[in-house]
């Protein structure tokens, strides 16, 4: 509780979370069902697959405005369509890798493995991503919106 | 599109948390939405009925509800819109209570989740489209893996009902534990004389094919249609001509095998029949003690059968068995007991394990169903059972009860004063678990009837005194140092996972916990059902459990395969990859990365090539559509649109 | 030396036009330092090839891109390649878009092309040019206002300073002296290092300046060789709607990142996307990190050989450690 405090702010933080239909979105669901608490910020999008993931769908979040991006499915083997994240954990290393070349805090994406029966497991993911997040503060992005025929850049 | 959005208060389960008053409102502002309501149980009969009711009033063409886990309730809405005329497809689910009310008491910021996950919800459905499932024919045989009591009970009942079976087994007898077994709890009747008759019946039954000495190799299909490859492992002897007389075991000149049916409380032959009641009741070399292989000549096995049986030159076999469905029964296998050093297991001969007792006990087993010591074959005084060795305890990571241990204690206790009327009993144990029917009735038997003494306490310390091993321990309802000298220790070690039941899982493509056990669908309303269609699960597999639930378990998985196999076809989902053939620029690359095979080349005048999902293999994983760089092949219900507009819903 | 080559070329055409339907070299543009692509047919044009430093263009687009020169069953068609554009060629043949055997490489051996734009700077207001010639590692160039000479080295694209593979890696025969790489190996990515020594907001400002300049005329993307998506690419489809029409950096980043995260593991750093970018936005630098990204993680280069598969479109079960 004590490391929650020291966070930036109390502001809630825009963190999207990718997480597959057969491990990961039933480890959050086996956390909730066992009550265990966690922050707030994190909004899921369910997949079928971390194999789904393309990474372009955490780039493009990334780039408008999301805080962070967690990304969790199969432990390794364990994939309910027996490699699709294998596949994806390659895509995930090459983005998380990229990310800082254009200025984006590699912390911000994170990818993990959580099966459906690790509530607690999915309960420390989301408490450690959430506050890795809050300690990085607002993602500074690139303006995005701005309007480039009307305005110089930064 | 015109959007209903339905928000569940769940009693209190959802609604002490979030205002849902609010989330109602506020979703009401969004485009497209024309309905909001709340209510308090949304997936009870008249929950249904109310969003049945303004589909038809308000002509919704799609529907939110925000409830529950869609792993939970899904598929009861989707019926539900269905019903009054909606496509099930035109639904979507936003999780408020697992993923919002129950993980957090902070009303204010749920709320707000609740509300930013309606808004992707509907964000989602507006680029849902109306889909359509196919059907396949189901191959109505059904594969049960693991031939234990759960796993033989689920074959007869298949076979039972005229579906075509077929058994695997590791070992190279069905029986599984229960075969080891003396007596069984809380009834003290014999174990193989109700066990054996029933794998006489899976001998017999003519729609039962039995693989014994048989392992998975590897899984492929789906529901309804699963090709599984099996290895039948090489015994060097010809089954067929085997008659199961026995005399190479008579004569074989290998005799220091350690017997495993017999815990190695006993030697046994390296040609053998594991067990006098073993089914199929047929001869196996054991490679590593067999002098032929070793050294390279012996051969009396070959020379003494009368049926000309032996061959030495065989060499494993994969077979394919097509079938519908997979029965999971693949059991469990024991602590191991030295990781209590201070107790001694594996240092003194006469610190045996619960199941060794049991060999000990039986009949059959190593001593002819005397009671002696390992060590010099005295028959005991003073026997010392210790509860939970390897159960509840998390400094050992086993932090679960096995469940069956505090009987089973009982049992032998109880066993131990049958055999030697002038024996004493005692039993070290934490808390005594014995909730089943007749079974504390049993337990207080032992107690009062026997004459056992039942010390609450853990042991400290167990070492050897003369020819006696003394047992150092606490008594906690005392609360003094109690100190007993025994001649056998027996020590409950409990249940852990079958070795080889994470590989067996990553094949199947089925879940397990921590532990190893394979997880059921849902732990209440689902237990035999996986996350996988048409992979089910009995017995111990899934979980500690005592013969009574293993055998109902087997039932149970049995009558799921049934009413699978009822109907002719099954529905295949159509949540499946579709390609846009004039996107398509023929890379490829969806086909070389897809883990089905469910993507082939299709041949367009003038040879142009554009790819192809043949929908009743693909299993709906969007692999080809995260790989697809022009996104041509988009996974239904899952595309690009959907999911950009639920990114674009939170970050714009 | 290049007029040799030039000879030896035409030579070899010569000799295999009987074997091609066509084959895709290199003649002069509206000046001397001006090339454009060419596709002979017959004979009588074998005597347009040229071969000199100002051949910037990878021609292997042209093997697969429309408009596309596609040979008929059982015949082939042959190519001029530089050491890095036999590189795309080896990637083009790899992700099954080309058989070997319907295409003839020539190939030949490059110290490193001439950005043209780097020499009209030089010339500054004068902009005809009469005579360029290339001496002794100096090019002299005659134009309007009197003669300019300048060392080659000065005038060389970004792509060539930093070329590891100056020679053809996959060729039916080679025209003219296999030569040295400018840069050894290690070095390869040292730009890429450097620029990641800079704090994450430098970076971030560098890239905001830097693209906000992009008019997303997709002209990188276009002279891709590996970029097969042509009018289908999802930069500017709005189905699935990926990016917006808006002149938002949002947009411009995210087509960048679309163009730099589908070459990930795929890109041979031939260096047109830069070449070609009117804006002069560094483009190949981006796909740079991504090349150095694969290399570390998975030990992968793109175009050296044929039978593997990028890394991306494949799988290891046993990697630990990512």
């Amino acid at each position: 509780m004590e490391e929650r405090e020291k966070t930036k702010n109390n502001t809630e933080m825009r963190i999207l979370g990718f997480l597959c239909n057969w491990c990961s979105y039933g480890g959050a669901d086996t956390a909730g069902v066992s009550r265990l608490k966690q922050p707030t910020d994190l909004r899921i999008i369910r997949i079928p697959c971390t194999g789904r993931m393309d990474p372009l769908f955490a780039f493009k979040a990334l780039i408008s405005g999301a805080d962070g991006v967690l990304v969790s499915g199969c432990h390794p083997k364990d994939c309910h369509y027996s490699v699709g994240n294998l596949y994806a954990r390659r895509r995930f290393e090459v983005l998380k890798d990229f990310l800082p070349f254009l200025g984006i805090e590699s912390d911000r994406f994170h990818y993990t493995w959580v099966s459906a029966s690790e509530g607690q497991r999915w309960q420390e993911v989301v408490t450690e991503f959430s506050r890795r997040i809050h300690e990085l503060g607002r993602n500074p992005g690139f303006d995005m919106n701005t309007n480039l025929v009307n305005s110089e850049a930064r | 599109m015109r959007i209903g959005v339905f928000v569940c208060q769940c009693g209190t389960n959802i609604a002490s948390t979030v205002d849902t008053e609010r989330v109602a409102q506020e979703v009401k502002k969004l485009p497209d939405v024309v309905y909001t309501t709340t209510y308090m149980y949304t997936c009870s009969e008249p929950g249904q009925q109310e969003i049945q009711r303004a589909i038809e009033e308000h002509n919704l063409q799609g529907v939110v509800v925000a409830a529950c886990s869609p792993r939970m309730h899904e598929p009861t809405f989707r019926r539900a819109v269905e019903k009054a005329g909606l496509n099930r497809y035109m639904f979507e689910m936003a999780n408020i209570r697992e993923h919002v009310s129950w993980v957090s008491n902070d009303r204010e910021a749920n709320t707000k989740k609740a509300i930013e996950l309606v808004r992707m919800a509907v964000a989602k459905l507006r680029f849902n489209q109306p889909l359509f499932p196919s059907r396949v024919a189901i191959n109505k045989r059904v594969m049960v893996i693991g031939g234990g009591v759960a796993g033989i009970q689920a074959a007869l009942d298949c076979a039972d009902a005229g579906l075509d079976v077929v058994l695997v087994e590791r070992r190279t007898s069905i029986g599984g534990k229960m075969a080891q077994l003396d007596k069984t709890f809380p009834t003290i009747d014999c174990s193989s004389c109700i066990l054996g008759p029933k794998m006489v019946d899976v001998a017999q039954k003519e729609n039962i094919t039995l693989h014994a000495y048989s392992e998975i190799e590897s899984v492929s299909g789906y529901v309804g249609n699963f090709a599984v490859r099996v290895r039948k492992k090489a015994t060097y002897v010809d089954w067929k001509a085997c008659t199961g007389c026995g005399v190479c075991m008579e004569k074989c000149p290998s005799r220091k095998v350690p017997d495993e049916f017999n815990e190695g409380l006993s030697f046994t032959r390296a040609i053998n029949i594991p067990f006098p009641q073993a089914i199929p009741k047929k001869a196996t070399i054991n490679r590593s003690y067999c002098i032929y292989f070793t050294k390279g000549k012996c051969g009396i096995c070959a020379k003494v059968c009368p049926a000309k049986a032996i061959r030495y030159d065989m060499t494993d076999e994969v077979v394919t068995e097509e079938v519908g469905a997979i029965i999971v029964a693949t059991g469990y296998d024991l602590f191991d007991p030295s990781a209590y050093g201070e107790y001694g297991a594996g240092q003194y001969r006469d610190v045996i394990t619960g199941i060794q007792y049991e060999r000990i006990l039986s009949a059959s087993g190593p001593f002819g169903g005397h009671i002696k010591r390992p060590s010099d074959g005295r028959e005991p005084k003073d026997v010392v059972f210790i509860a939970c060795v390897g159960s509840r305890d998390a400094s050992v990571g086993r932090p679960y009860c096995s469940g069956v241990c505090c009987m089973y204690i009982a049992k032998q206790a109880i066993l131990t004063k049958d055999h030697i009327p002038n024996s004493r009993s005692y039993v070290f144990y934490m808390d005594i678990r014995s909730p089943a029917k007749n079974y504390d009735e049993f337990v207080r038997r032992a107690q009062e009837e026997y004459g056992v003494q039942y010390i609450r306490g853990r042991v400290g310390k167990i070492y050897p005194r003369g020819d006696r091993l003394v047992v150092q321990g606490m008594d906690t309802l005392l609360g003094i140092q109690v100190e007993v000298e025994a001649d056998l220790v027996v020590l409950a070690t409990g249940i852990e996972a079958s070795r080889g039941a994470r590989e067996l899982a990553e094949k199947l493509h089925i879940s397990y916990d921590q532990y190893g056990f394979f997880m059921e669908n849902h732990p209440k309303l689902r237990p035999v059902e996986t996350n996988t269609a048409g992979i089910y699960l009995a017995g111990v597999c899934q979980g500690p459990k005592d013969i009574p639930a293993s055998v109902a378990q087997g039932s149970a998985a049995a009558a799921k395969v049934l009413a699978l196999f009822a109907r002719d076809t099954i529905e295949t989902s159509p949540q499946v990859a579709s390609v846009t053939e004039r996107a398509c620029i023929a890379c490829g690359k969806c086909i070389e990365v897809c883990p089905y095979g469910a993507i082939r080349w299709k041949e367009l005048k003038g040879g142009v090539r554009k790819a192809e999902v043949i929908t009743t293999v693909c299993q709906g994983c969007g692999l080809c559509n995260a790989t697809c760089p022009p996104k041509a092949i988009q996974l239904q219900h899952a595309t690009d649109n959907q999911i950009l507009a639920e990114i674009e819903e939170l970050c714009a | 030396m290049w007029s040799e080559i030039t000879k030896k070329l035409q030579e070899t055409v010569q000799n295999i036009m009987p074997q091609v339907e066509a084959v895709i070299g290199w003649e002069r543009g509206f000046n001397e330092i001006r090339i454009k692509p060419v596709v002979i047919k017959k004979e009588g044009d074998i005597s347009k090839l040229v071969w000199n430093p100002f051949c910037v263009q990878n021609l292997s687009g042209y093997l697969v891109k429309s408009p596309a020169v596609i040979p008929r069953e059982g015949r082939r068609v042959a190519i001029c390649v530089k050491g890095c554009d036999s590189r795309s060629v080896t990637a083009l043949i790899q992700e099954g878009f080309l058989k070997r055997d319907q295409i003839f490489i020539i190939g030949i051996p490059c110290s490193g092309t001439v950005d043209w734009r780097k020499v009209m700077k030089r010339l500054e207001r004068s902009s005809v040019i009469h005579r360029a010639e290339i001496k002794d590692g100096r090019l002299m160039v005659e134009h309007a206002e009197g003669v300019e000479e300048i060392p080659l080295r000065e005038i060389l694209l970004r792509r060539c300073l930093r070329c590891v593979y100056p020679n053809p890696t996959v060729s039916d025969v080679v025209i003219g002296e296999t030569v040295s790489p400018h840069i050894e190996k290690e070095d390869l990515y040292k730009d890429v290092e450097a620029f990641e020594r800079k704090s994450l907001d430098e970076r971030r400002k560098f890239w905001a300046e830097t693209l906000s300049r992009c008019i997303r005329c997709y002209a990188c993307r276009n002279a891709c060789p590996l970029c097969i998506c042509q009018d289908w690419c999802i930069a500017e489809r709005r189905d699935p709607k990926w990016v917006t029409q808006k002149p938002t950096l949002k947009d411009i980043l995210l087509f960048h990142g679309i163009h730099a995260l589908h070459l990930a593991g795929r890109c041979t750093e031939c260096g047109e996307c830069e070449r070609v970018c009117p804006m002069e936005i560094p483009v190949m630098f981006i796909k740079e990190k991504l090349n150095e990204t694969t290399l570390r993680l998975f030990s992968y280069e793109a175009g050296i050989d044929s039978n593997l598969v990028p890394p991306l479109l494949t799988f290891n079960p046993h990697e630990t450690g990512i």
